[in-house]
Order: C-alpha cells, then sequence, then structure tokens
C-alpha cells in the first residue's frame, strides 16, 4: 500500500515541480485512466478468471451518460462521470445469465454483447448522436485539472485491487478460478461472486469511459463501444500479467505509450504488432511483464549468490 | 406472398454459407477443446486467396476449392504445430489459447492489410449476376453454386468422421484423448490433422464468401460470431444440428428485416449468440461428441 501512495505523491507533484510539456501531460492523463480501465478488467479477467471481450460496452456507457449529464445540466463534472459510473455498474448487473458462462463461452458472449451494443448505441442517435457523435462544452481547466483525477482514480482502484487480492474477497474470487464445483462445494457461490466483481469492474470502466469523454471533448459510439477498445483492455493486462495484481498497470503505461508511438509512426502495423506481442506473451511469458521481472530478480539472486 | 417465398430461398441459401463457416470451428471445438478465435482470420485468408487467383491468374472460384483447400489445411496444420500444442492443455489453456488465437487473427488481419490494402475486393465472375427463374422468384446461379457446395460439405465430413480409420480415431480422440493414447493412437497427430481440417473448412468458407460479398482484412469477425452461435446451437459436434442451427439462424436473420430497421439486423447475430449461449448452452438437441 505505501508504495502505491509514494508512486502516487511522486505522480501528483510532477506537474508542478517539472515544467511538463502540454503533450506528456495529456499523454499520462491518458495513460492514468487506462490504469484505472486495465486494473478494473483484471479484477474479472484475472482474478476471476473470466476473459471478457466487451469491457467497451460499459466504457462507452459510461462515456456517453456523463457526456449526457455535462450537456445536460451545469452539474460539476465528477457528479457527471459518477452517474455515468453508477449507469456502467447497473447496466454490467444486466450481464446476470450471462455469467453462468465459463470460459470460452463467455468471452465469446462478450463478443457479442460488446459488438450488439455497438450497433444498438449508433443506431440511437438521440442518445449518442449516431455515428457524428458527440461534442462536449470546451472547458480547458477540466482538462488540465483531469491529470489529478486520472490519477486519483488509479491510485484508488491500484489500492482497492491490493486490498482486493488480500482480502477473503479475493481468497473466494481465487478459489472460483480455480474449481467453481469445488468453490461452490465449500459455500463459495459464483454466482454472486461474479455477479458483483462483475458490476465493480463496469462501474469503475464506465467511470473511466466519463473521465475519457472529459478528456477528449468530443466523443463517438465507434470509438467508445469499438472492438479495438475491448481488445485494448485485455492487452494491456496482458502485458503487464494477467491475474497479478498491479501488473495491469504496468501494461496499461506500456500500451499507451507503444499504441501512441505505433499510430505515430507505423499506423499499418499496430494491430499486427499488438497481435505479435500476444503470441509471445502467452507462449513464453504468460505472466507478462510482471513474470519477466520475477524471472529476472531470480536470475539476478542466483548470479549475486 | 411473393416477397416470403424470396426471403425463404435467401434463408436457405445463406443457411449453406453459416453451416460451412461453423463446422470447422465445431469440429476443432470438439476435438481440442479449443475455441479457435483466429477461425475469422482464416475465412479471409481464404477469401483473399481465393481473389488473388480470380484477379491475377483467371481462376474460377470453384475451380480453385482444391487449392484454397490445401493451402489453409497447411496454414492450420502450421498454426498448431508452432503455436497451439505449447499451450496448457484444461482449464489454464482456456484464456490462454483465447488470447494466442486472437493474436493470430490480429496478424493474420494486419497481413492482409499490408498485402491488399483496406480496400474491398470481391469476385465477380461472368456468372455473377446471372440467375434462374424458380417458382417466380430470380435465385443467383451462384448462390446456387455456393449451395450446392454447402450440402456437399457436411456430406464429405460424415463421411470422413464415420467411414473411415482416421475419423474414427477423431471421434475416439473427441471422446478420451487418454485413452486413445493407450490404444496406440498418436494424439498429436490427430489434434494436428482436426486443427488442418477445421482451418481448411474455414478457407473454403472464406472463398464462397467472396463469391457473394465483398472483403476487406476485417471481414470475419461478424462471421466468427454467427459460426459460434451455429456451433452452440447445433451442439458442439453435431454436422446435423449444426446444420438445422445454421438454418435457424439464416431464417431469424432474415425475417428480421420484417421488423427491425436494416442497420439493427447486422446486430440481430449477436443477440441470438448471447440468448442462445444463455437459454440452451448445450445446444437445441442436447451434447453429442461428433458424428
Amino acid at each position: 500500500m505505501k508504495p502505491i501512495a509514494a508512486v502516487v505523491a511522486v505522480l501528483a507533484l510532477m506537474p508542478i515541480v517539472l515544467d511538463l510539456s502540454a503533450y506528456s501531460h495529456n499523454l499520462l492523463t491518458l495513460a492514468f485512466l487506462m490504469i484505472s480501465g486495465a486494473l478494473a478488467w483484471n479484477w474479472m479477467g484475472g482474478f476471476v478468471g473470466q476473459v471478457s471481450f466487451g469491457h467497451a460496452a460499459m466504457f462507452g456507457v459510461g462515456g456517453f451518460v456523463a457526456a449526457r449529464v455535462i450537456i445536460a445540466t451545469s452539474l460539476p463534472a465528477p457528479l457527471a462521470w459518477i452517474a455515468g459510473a453508477l449507469v456502467a455498474g447497473i447496466a454490467a448487473i444486466g450481464a446476470h445469465p450471462m455469467l453462468r458462462l465459463r470460459g470460452p463461452y463467455f468471452s465469446i458472449a462478450t463478443i457479442g454483447v460488446g459488438e450488439a451494443s455497438r450497433f444498438v448505441f449508433t443506431y440511437w442517435e438521440g442518445f449518442t448522436g449516431g455515428a457524428s457523435g458527440l461534442s462536449l462544452p470546451i472547458d480547458a481547466d477540466l482538462k488540465y485539472q483531469l491529470y489529478w483525477w486520472g490519477l486519483g482514480l488509479a491510485g484508488v482502484v491500484a489500492a482497492a485491487s491490493l486490498l482486493l487480492r488480500r482480502s477473503t474477497l479475493g481468497l473466494q474470487l481465487l478459489a472460483i478460478k480455480a474449481d467453481v464445483d469445488a468453490a461452490a462445494d465449500v459455500g463459495v457461490s459464483a454466482t454472486f461472486y461474479q455477479d458483483l466483481i462483475f458490476c465493480l469492474s463496469g462501474a469503475v470502466v464506465g467511470l473511466t469511459g466519463g473521465l475519457y469523454a472529459s478528456y477528449f471533448g468530443y466523443i463517438e459510439p465507434s470509438d467508445l463501444f469499438g472492438f479495438d477498445r475491448s481488445i485494448g483492455f485485455v492487452l494491456m493486462a496482458v502485458i503487464g500479467g494477467v491475474g497479478t495484481v498491479l501488473g495491469p498497470a504496468l501494461g496499461a503505461v506500456v500500451f499507451v505509450l507503444l499504441r501512441q508511438y505505433l499510430v505515430a509512426s507505423y499506423p499499418q502495423l499496430y494491430l499486427g504488432l499488438y497481435g505479435l506481442l500476444l503470441i509471445v506473451i502467452i507462449l513464453f511469458e504468460p505472466l507478462g511483464l510482471t513474470g519477466l521481472g520475477h524471472r529476472l530478480w531470480r536470475q539476478f539472486r542466483k548470479v549475486r549468490r | 406472398m411473393a416477397r416470403f417465398i424470396d426471403l425463404a430461398f435467401a434463408a436457405v441459401l445463406r443457411a449453406g454459407l453459416y453451416a460451412t463457416m461453423a463446422y470447422g470451428l465445431g469440429l476443432i471445438y470438439g476435438v481440442l477443446r479449443v475455441v479457435n478465435l483466429a477461425h475469422g482470420g482464416v475465412i479471409m485468408a481464404g477469401a483473399y486467396l481465393g481473389w488473388i487467383l480470380f484477379d491475377r491468374f483467371a481462376l474460377d472460384p470453384y475451380l480453385a476449392i482444391p487449392i484454397v483447400l490445401c493451402a489453409t489445411f497447411l496454414l492450420g496444420i502450421g498454426m498448431y504445430r508452432v503455436l497451439v500444442r505449447h499451450l496448457p492443455r484444461g482449464a489454464a489453456g482456456g484464456p490462454a489459447s483465447l488470447l494466442l488465437l486472437f493474436g493470430v487473427w490480429l496478424v493474420l488481419r494486419n497481413i492482409a492489410y499490408g498485402l491488399f490494402t483496406g480496400d474491398d475486393r470481391a469476385i465477380r465472375t461472368s456468372y455473377s449476376t446471372s440467375a434462374v427463374n424458380l417458382f417466380g422468384s430470380f435465385l443467383e446461379v451462384n448462390r446456387l453454386a455456393v449451395l450446392g457446395v454447402a450440402v456437399l460439405v457436411p456430406v464429405g465430413l460424415h463421411l470422413l468422421l464415420r467411414r473411415t480409420y482416421v475419423g474414427k480415431a477423431i471421434r475416439a480422440v473427441a471422446q478420451n484423448a487418454d485413452s486413445c493414447t493407450l490404444v496406440g493412437i498418436d494424439v498429436d497427430r490427430i489434434y494436428t490433422l482436426t486443427f488442418g481440417i477445421g482451418t481448411a473448412l474455414a478457407g473454403l468458407a472464406g472463398l464462397l464468401s467472396a463469391t457473394l460479398y465483398s472483403v476487406n482484412p476485417s471481414f470475419g469477425a461478424q462471421e466468427l460470431l454467427k459460426s459460434f452461435v451455429v456451433v452452440v446451437l447445433g451442439g458442439l459436434g453435431s454436422i446435423f444440428g449444426m446444420g438445422i442451427a445454421a438454418l435457424i439462424l439464416a431464417i431469424v436473420e432474415v425475417f428480421a428485416i420484417y421488423v427491425l430497421p436494416s442497420y439493427l439486423t447486422t446486430a440481430v447475430g449477436f443477440v441470438m449468440l448471447v440468448i442462445v449461449l444463455i437459454v440452451r448452452p448445450g445446444g437445441l438437441f442436447g451434447q453429442r461428441v461428433l458424428g
């Protein structure tokens, strides 16, 4: 817990002490948002072991609800984000029947839900503005402050991940991941805990979506609900280490930086490079960067001895 | 009424293609217990291969079938030997195989993008637009040909699985791989072969699709989901069940035009997928192992 607080404190002071360029300031903000999203995805995909290819649905719902609240009312933005998170969390509870499914069945169903939501929300022009999207009122101060909002959210979500892993609930999730039936035999109901985690995970991803809407100031369904966005959460977690406590945070940072670089330099190649990265990680180091770190650390200790 | 008959014909013709797409996915899952997320990518690869053969070498798509089958068979064998074989088996392999094969799909998409750009391509033969008149409905010759192939595929697959020694081995491995090792079946070879056959069928489906629709590198995503609907609805591994399921999906999709705005008909497949998974995860006809 202390290292998280220390990192957050250092990052919070950074824009004040160092003279960050607007570019780095914004890139870091985006990284913070993605860290929260990736960590929340990992609660479901890593802790429970149910890989979701449809988290973009909650991201989009959170984003558009927040945007609508901001456009329609004069409420402060954080309240609008929370509204988005609540709706996204409630929408996630709607996935209850899906959570009976395990393994590949669940994953494929999430692809279906994610894609269906993209079609439906693109069609629902009254709410999302359809293909032309929504523009939010410009608020330069808010965009600057988003750095700290994003950082705060990332810090809270990281702390929550750590607490979750250490708590009884975390152990129950591990039991469900290892063997649903055995877990049920000792009184751990997969149905209830999966619903709970999916709801929490969805709410946090929805919250991230709300902040993202304020960050970009212009949102469209094909981006927020896009399949690439769902894949993004999966990739961040895989790069950092699926199921590790804080690996996905690292994965998110790498993902955001890599994406920024690749989109600028090799826009034609970046999907394929992500694919290669996925293949290499799954084959050689299923725990991603975290696993690699552990391995290097062991080697290092061996050498010293 | 005339419109109803038109739609009914359209549904049957579409069902043939859906079934062809689904067999490969169902076969691989039935035997290896691996969901081939790269299925959509292989469909796309088959479509592009057919297009190259037609565009560069003026080869008729139906004559190109053996070439596409062989090429995607080898692609599948390569995918199994180099990648899938090294995954952990059992529960731990579930998410890992999904993510790995998803990576393969992204790579295939990117290769197609690099080679053929993002433009839409389609195979347009001299008979693409000709049609025959049947009970007052005009049926495209090409769609009928696709249906013909789609009928031959399950017959061939059935004969392979039921009448040959290899087919017997494949079914045995699907039931219990460990016991197969005991009686001297090289399980890994059967896995390789099954993966190859499964991807070859996907390639064939892609080739057939390219004669009907235009294809670009992202082609295959919807096809994967529709295949999955068919596989789940039909019950894993039941060839007959998958055929019926394909027909159901096609009928629902085609007749959705009556009640839904056309833009949303695309989402019908996705919604159906989720409903089927929730309501009948064992398929309409219960679980059966290959036959």
